[in-house]
């Protein structure tokens, strides 16, 4: 995905550590946002919603649909400012290259955002939904799956688990550490003991 | 910024009624004698702007057009040295000066202003350090709290056409056109263009 060179978007940026916008940038995305919000409820319906992702990204209909309803928390068919922010630090965070880092830093905020049932359980079928959003490759993901799924139920728990994983999914997407290690360390943190 | 000359409202005795500009080139010179450590002070860029071959105002001078040139695309941004925004022509200088002393007079008491220049007391200096330090961090001060407030214009500009043009794609792929939000989506961009259209006429006239 790229944003759309001289597109509003494209001009902001992330805090390279902490892959959230400045104040001034959000102030500036507040007000395009409020500029979007044409009925005033401070809310953008689906309608507009997928208007402004076409203009700004190159995603497809059903990719800005999946992103919608992944935003749409409450099943109300709009998204307010919290969403939109969260949207915005993820579609810059893919353009800059700061996936990685970003996962690192939300990892509880993504966790929830993948996990769209509440199960606290997210599974290969979330990951291969959103991979557009993450850049999660089918096969890093087969590894991911091969390495961590002991229960060999194709999903994973929640808590310390998923710090663990998203560590671990950094590592291993991202290529800076090896299975091996990546096991042990999820081992050790293992407080539930029930893996 | 007001334009308008300075006028001691103290009954400075030093005053010369013909010549206000030059009480105020007066004021930055004296204030700055008891300062002989500061790095740019803002008397030496006035008085070497009028004198001629000054190497150290001429070197200032550039210094500061170069950094007026790298920094022409930074308006967002504080700088950290407040005297960088200040360009070195008398016209400006002269408004900018006489928003300082209006800061000045605002925080410093008034006495001060009365004091002949070689019985400068202490509580002079300091009062001229304040004032410096306070003038060097809030030079411009309503531009500045306008920009907390608002954003710039050009970046409103950018944000208006491009929310202008979503919505009109978004208003050309309504279904329903008799709907109340189709209605309520159309006005909302007239709205939106009849803004735009003031404001570029404004701007070329």
């Amino acid at each position: 995905m790229k944003l759309k060179q001289g597109s509003f978007l494209w001009y902001l940026y992330l805090d390279k550590l902490y892959c959230l916008l400045s104040v001034r940038n959000v102030k500036a995305l507040l007000e395009y946002f409020h500029l979007l919000d044409v009925h005033h409820n401070n809310t953008l319906n689906d309608v507009l919603f997928y208007h402004f992702l076409r203009h700004v990204t190159s995603w497809k209909r059903t990719q800005i649909m999946i992103v919608f309803n992944m935003l749409d928390w409450n099943a109300m068919g709009e998204i307010g400012f919290d969403q939109f922010y969260m949207l915005v630090c993820i579609l810059l965070a893919q353009q800059n290259h700061l996936e990685e880092q970003f996962i690192f830093r939300h990892s509880r905020p993504v966790f929830e955002l993948l996990d769209l049932d509440g199960e606290l359980r997210i599974g290969a079928d979330h990951f291969h939904m959103y991979n557009f959003l993450f850049n999660i490759k089918k096969q890093e993901l087969r590894e991911l799956y091969h390495d961590f799924d002991i229960t060999g139920d194709r999903t994973f728990l929640t808590d310390p688990e998923a710090q663990t994983l998203t560590f671990s999914i950094n590592v291993t997407f991202y290529g800076k550490g090896k299975p091996k290690h990546i096991i042990e360390l999820y081992k050790s943190t293992d407080t539930t003991k029930r893996l | 910024m007001e334009e308008k000359p300075f006028r001691a409202p103290l009954g400075s005795r030093d005053s010369d009624d013909s010549s206000p500009d030059n009480d105020t080139r007066n004021l930055w010179t004296r204030a700055t004698l008891s300062q002989p450590k500061l790095n740019v002070p803002r008397s030496k860029i006035c008085d070497d702007s009028d004198a001629e071959g000054s190497s150290l105002g001429s070197k200032t001078r550039r210094g500061y057009s170069r950094k007026a040139g790298r920094e022409s695309g930074g308006g967002w941004e504080e700088r950290e040295d407040g005297e960088d925004k200040v360009g070195c022509r008398p016209g400006d200088l002269h408004g900018h000066l006489s928003l300082e002393m209006e800061l000045r007079r605002g925080s410093i008491l008034g006495s001060h202003l009365e004091e002949d220049v070689d019985s400068k007391t202490e509580t002079e200096v300091s009062s001229s350090e304040s004032w410096l330090s306070m003038s060097r961090h809030t030079p411009h001060g309503a531009y500045w709290i306008e920009q907390q407030n608002r954003l710039p214009l050009p970046l409103m500009e950018v944000v208006e056409n491009e929310a202008l043009e979503i919505l009109t794609k978004a208003l050309w792929s309504e279904d329903g056109p008799d709907h109340f939000l189709t209605k309520h989506l159309q006005r909302y961009i007239e709205g939106l263009k009849r803004r735009r259209s003031k404001r570029l006429h404004l701007v070329m006239y």
